[in-house]
């Protein structure tokens, strides 16, 4: 079994995935790496599951496609949302709030 | 017993107030003399409970009387355990006289409905903070006392009375919140030797199941919440601002009956509990009530607000009681027992006749007042008396209490009293000079006009000065009930230290002994103590 | 370990019987729900003001198994299916569903609030004028990932469960569509709420990984190995930053006080009690079911979070002068303190269960009071301003009685509710007389002094200073929301006075887990 290069690929994407939510200024951009890091624990989960013949993780897969689904149309939404009202979907200029 | 068996009197004691509290919110707001009537009526009713107690009181019995013991929360342990001994009788008795009195004396100027219902739940705090045998429900009511007593001072003292109020709910809290900890802890290292989780008071004194360190830190976080209430130096700052903004019903209650939860506390749930600890760390205790008389009596010299002035007075006043609870010999408990029932009573009536003034005059700056004597005759004479009893004049009650305090301490911690003795004369000096510029000397036009005590004020005040006179020359029937109580305490409290013997006359060392061999003394015995406990640790290990 | 994919065809598959009575509060919501949208749908703007009072209907309705079950005790632990001798339990869903008492505790406690919320945002939406059937719509869906969220003893139905409670509140969220504070609100709970997700993920896949199998029970067996390795650690830690993120623990805790000031107040409510107290569910599950031989990687990651979550949430609080953001600093010190029970619950499960459960049930009640009085207060000042509360007991003297007991039971006094919680969270620390428990439970005594500074100063405003502008005209208290202010009083007090009725509840609280 390779599971090594899997966790590897799926580390290195998990790290992508961190590092753009976290200095990313865009909207859909921090979205999109969020993604980066539900893909990075989709692979875990079926190299996992190959690795323990196991249809668990296989299907948390699934679930997890779907359910992410559902957050990235939640997202865009909301980010759609902010444009309308504010024509930029920088995140860094939505600080109304502070203390 | 007699009928106390069949009346539940102690519960009694907390729910008349609760009682009273209820008709007071049926009453409408803006019937002032019906809702005075209804408060005086509900906490003079306790007040005569608790004045029936001292009759019904067996005088030979040093346990817990009138007990009463109903299971709250059984997987806890927990339960409604009251009781009433010695120590505790007379300041539920303090409680019951004070209230209405307080009640009585002064008026409120404002909203008087809420007023008389947070100084009735007061009442039923206070009266359930000393008659509580379970250390969780003495917690319960010992931070219950403090909602009450917020409002009070918030809501209808004088000047920074909201900055006043927040200092004292939070110097308070401070304490009480690892006080919580450390009952929660007490209770579960006692856990094996109870034979179950318990609260109660007298199974966690008698099992003594914690090892030294344990006992210390549990004592201390015990100790840190009583000192705060005391107050002890230099835990005090607190309370002249208190004091000072309170209402005048607020602080006769404040002086008379909360700053007694403290050292009630260390008799009770300091001593008792962790009698080891509180002998190891006396010292602390002893020092700083020294200091606390000291500073406070100096402070008090130079106060320019006569209010304020009462106030210091009470820090050195509870110096004394520290000074006499923690010499941890017969006399000096006794005293200290002795002198917080005259503390509440003196203190109390300075503060209600400073309120009085204040009322007339507005002012309780001492440079503004001046020649009282010649405008209110009766009312100089009152404080006369009053302060008398205050700086501990012979034929007055403050003379007991401080005498026997300092007997005591002569046996157990001569170099402490010694200085403590100086208090005495700084009493004498700040009160006396307070009174020489307040009612001496030439009056200026608005105080040669001031009205004096009015008949109704007399009466309020007099079963003060009845007291305080009776308890001056016959202090036998009070100090009887007290001596079981406190024996018992000092009895348990040489079974459960090693090698500690009631300090008394006869083991009084030959050549007067400086404060260095004192110290040396308790640093062998601590020492003796550790030896002892490694050697049966050991032994349990072999 | 199930089955593999091969064995899984090759066999027979016979449908085993379900369990319709241990599932039916989860179908009651479910049907009731997707009742509310259709006859929403139907009949447009002739029911609208129906709507509200539908969805407390049917939360009420979920209610009764709850409490049939619960009555009917006998067969608890209840699985999906019901258990048959001749059918051989085989299937990935096996044990990953479980109503014992401990998720029924849990159930009404998520019910009783869900009805407590539709009844503070009945006028709020109302009044508002914002779409308010597919709002309640939205609180049906989430507090059906609540109850799910409860009965969770597999990773795959916790992680589906915690994002139906989280999606439809990104949305709830952002629900004042032009207004920018709320559009706010709903991206930062948005991004963080998914960025946890996927931290959390993580971890729950390296869990899976070493596991082979998604149920705790399983992992908790695959784990118990007797020493610790890095990548279960690290799934370990993963997944309770994600959790943190969920219960906004210090330092994950960013989007909280923007979320709860933008959002509308009712939802805010949703979030600072129910949203959080699913989280802590999870949280339970995952730490006592799954990880019991791991205490000594979850406890010292767990008490310092606990440490830090209780002294920056107070610390932060003391500065705020807006009195939802204040409430929503508050609560973030409050996870603190629930956080603390599992920093010990190592030999004591069962206890640090029964506190967390406990303090879950009255933060409950008198958080949501809290949020009521502040929704009332709103509907005269316009304002959470602090200052804007001067003077309340001048014009609402009941409501600042509510609200002085809330404040005080917050704090911790007795005789209202707050204090018996955190009673029973010291008792469960100092039980084990381990220094560490001891250590947290003092920092969490001196921090319940620093709350009661600024939970005091909210309670001068109301009784001591004078009204700001004034105006000193009554408050008219819709029914819905005066109901709302009578339970959450009722219950603070209740539970204070007489905890035994509390604790009968959570006492023999035990996480089954699945078999």
């Amino acid at each position: 079994m390779f599971l090594n290069q899997f966790l590897f690929l799926s580390a290195v994407l998990f790290c992508i995935g961190v590092y753009g939510v976290l200095t990313r200024k865009n909207g859909v951009l921090v979205l999109m790496s969020i993604e980066l890091i539900l893909n990075a624990v989709n692979i875990n989960m079926v190299a996992f599951g190959a690795f323990n013949a196991d249809l668990g993780g296989q299907v948390f897969a699934l679930f997890i496609i779907a359910v992410a689904a559902a957050e990235v149309g939640v997202g865009l939404a909301i980010v759609l949302l902010i444009y309308r009202n504010r024509r930029s979907i920088d995140i860094t200029e939505a600080d109304l709030m502070k203390g | 017993m007699f009928a106390a068996a069949a009346f539940p009197i102690l519960p009694a004691l907390i729910i008349t107030p609760l009682i009273t509290v209820a008709v007071l919110m049926l009453i409408p707001a803006n019937r002032n003399s019906e809702l005075k009537l209804a408060a005086l009526v509900g906490t003079t009713i306790t007040g005569m409970m608790s004045i029936w107690m001292l009759y019904a009181f067996e005088i030979a019995d040093d346990g817990f009387q009138f007990a009463v013991n109903r299971v709250w929360l059984e997987e806890l342990g927990l339960s409604w355990n009251l009781g009433v001994d010695g120590i505790s009788l007379f300041l539920v008795v303090l409680t019951g006289i004070l209230f209405p009195i307080a009640i009585t004396a002064t008026e409120p100027h404002h909203d008087p409905k809420q007023y008389y219902i947070w100084l009735t739940l007061l009442m039923s705090g206070s009266m359930g903070v000393f008659i509580a045998l379970d250390l969780l429900l003495f917690f319960l009511f010992f931070e219950i006392v403090l909602v009450p007593m917020y409002f009070l001072i918030g809501g209808w003292g004088h000047g920074n009375r909201i900055h006043a109020a927040l200092k004292f709910f939070l110097y308070t809290m401070a304490g009480s919140a690892l006080m919580l900890v450390g009952i929660v802890s007490v209770a579960f290292l006692s856990q094996d030797a109870t034979g179950g989780l318990t609260f109660d008071v007298v199974q966690l004194a008698e099992a003594q199941a914690l090892s030294q360190t344990a006992q210390r830190l549990v004592f201390g976080s015990f100790a840190l919440a009583f000192a705060v209430k005391v107050p002890l130096f230099p835990l005090h700052t607190w309370l002249p601002d208190a004091h000072t903004e309170a209402p005048t019903a607020g602080s006769v209650i404040l002086a008379g009956v909360m700053l007694k939860l403290g050292t009630y506390g260390y008799l009770r749930f300091g001593i008792y509990l962790f009698p080891q600890a509180a002998h190891d760390l006396a010292w602390i205790f002893l020092t700083l009530g020294v200091i606390g008389i000291v500073y406070g009596a100096a402070v008090a010299t130079m106060q320019r607000d006569l209010k304020r002035l009462v106030a210091y007075s009470s820090v050195a006043h509870l110096g004394f009681i520290a000074l006499g609870m923690f010499v941890l010999n017969t006399q000096g408990i006794q005293g200290a027992v002795f002198q917080m029932v005259n503390h509440g009573i003196s203190t109390g009536a300075l503060f209600i006749l400073v309120g009085w003034v204040y009322e007339r005059r507005h002012t309780r700056e001492i440079a503004a007042l001046g020649g009282l004597q010649k405008s209110a005759p009766i009312m100089a004479g009152v404080f006369t008396l009053v302060m008398l009893s205050s700086i501990g004049l012979p034929g007055l009650n403050g003379f007991v209490g401080e005498f026997l305090i300092l007997l005591g301490g002569f046996q157990g911690a001569r170099w402490w009293t010694v200085i403590a003795v100086t208090g005495v004369i700084l009493a004498a000096l700040y009160l006396l000079w307070a009174y020489q510029r307040v009612f001496h000397g030439t009056p200026t036009e608005e105080n040669a006009s001031m009205p004096d005590l009015r008949l109704s004020e007399g009466l309020a005040i007099l079963p003060l000065l009845v007291l305080i006179v009776f308890l001056g020359v016959y202090p036998k029937p009070m100090l009887e009930r007290i001596e079981p109580a406190v024996e018992r305490l000092v009895v348990h409290v040489e079974a459960n230290v090693d090698g500690f013997e009631e300090p008394g006359p006869e083991q009084l060392p030959a050549e007067p002994a400086t404060a260095d061999d004192l110290t040396h003394t308790l640093e062998e015995a601590e020492a003796e103590a550790e030896a002892k406990e490694e050697a049966e640790s050991l032994g349990g290990e072999g | 370990m199930s089955g593999t994919f091969v064995t899984l065809v090759a066999a027979e598959i016979e449908r085993p019987s379900i369990d319709w009575h241990a599932i039916a509060p989860e179908l009651i919501l479910l049907g009731g729900g997707a009742l509310v949208t259709v006859i929403d749908l139907i009949w447009l703007e002739r029911v609208r003001k129906l709507i509200p009072t539908l969805t407390s209907l049917v939360f009420l309705v979920a209610l009764i198994p709850v409490i049939t079950l619960w009555a009917d005790g006998s067969g608890l632990p209840r699985g999906l299916w019901i258990i048959d001798e001749n059918v051989p339990a085989t299937g990935v869903w096996e044990g990953a569903f479980v109503v014992d008492n401990y998720s029924l505790v849990l159930k009404g406690l998520f019910l009783l609030s869900a009805y407590v919320i539709v009844l503070l945002s009945t006028n709020y939406m109302s009044e508002g004028d914002y779409y308010d059937s597919e709002y309640y719509q939205l609180i049906a869906a989430s507090v059906l990932g609540m109850l799910v969220m409860s009965s969770s003893r597999d990773l795959i139905s916790i992680f589906v469960a915690l994002e139906l409670v989280s999606i439809p509140a990104y949305l709830m969220a952002a629900w004042r569509k032009r207004d920018l504070k709320s559009n706010e609100a709903g991206l930062k709970y948005m991004l963080m709420g998914v960025f946890a997700s996927a931290i959390l993920l993580y971890g729950m896949s390296l869990l899976y990984g070493i596991a082979g199998s998604t149920l705790l029970s399983d992992i908790a067996a695959a784990i118990d190995i007797g020493e610790s390795r890095p990548v279960i650690t690290l799934g370990i830690v993963f997944t309770i930053i994600g959790f943190g993120f969920k219960v906004s623990a210090v330092p994950f805790h960013t989007w909280a006080p923007d979320t709860y000031e933008g959002a509308p107040t009712p939802l805010t409510a949703f979030l600072a009690v129910a949203s959080k107290a699913a989280g802590f569910v999870a949280l339970i599950n995952v730490v006592i079911v799954a990880l019991p031989t791991q205490a000594n990687v979850v406890e010292p990651f767990i008490w310092v979070l606990a440490a830090i979550t209780m002294t920056v949430g107070n610390l932060i609080a003391l500065r705020q002068t807006n009195l939802v953001r204040m409430l929503a600093y508050s609560g973030v010190a409050q996870a603190g303190y629930m956080l603390a029970p599992l920093a010990v619950y190592d030999g004591i499960s069962d206890r640090a269960t029964s506190a967390v459960v406990t303090y879950l049930v009255i933060y409950a009640a008198m958080n949501l009071g809290a949020f009521a009085v502040v929704i009332i207060a709103a509907r005269k000042t316009r304002s959470a301003e602090l200052s804007s509360y001067g003077g309340m007991f001048n014009y609402a003297p009941g409501l600042t009685l509510a609200m002085t007991i809330f404040l005080f039971s917050l704090a911790g006094i007795p005789p209202v509710g707050g204090w018996w919680a955190k009673f029973e969270v010291f008792r469960v620390l100092t039980e084990g007389n381990r220094t560490s428990g001891i250590a947290l439970a003092v920092i969490a005594a001196v921090n319940s002094v620093i709350a009661a500074f600024y939970y005091l100063n909210i309670a001068k405003q109301m009784w001591f200073l004078p009204s700001p502008d004034g105006d000193n005209s009554r408050i008219a208290i819709p029914p819905a929301l005066l109901a709302a202010v009578g339970l959450t009083v009722a219950a603070t007090i209740v539970s204070g006075v007489l905890p035994g009725v509390v604790s009968d509840m959570t006492d023999f609280v035990n996480v089954a887990a699945g078999q």
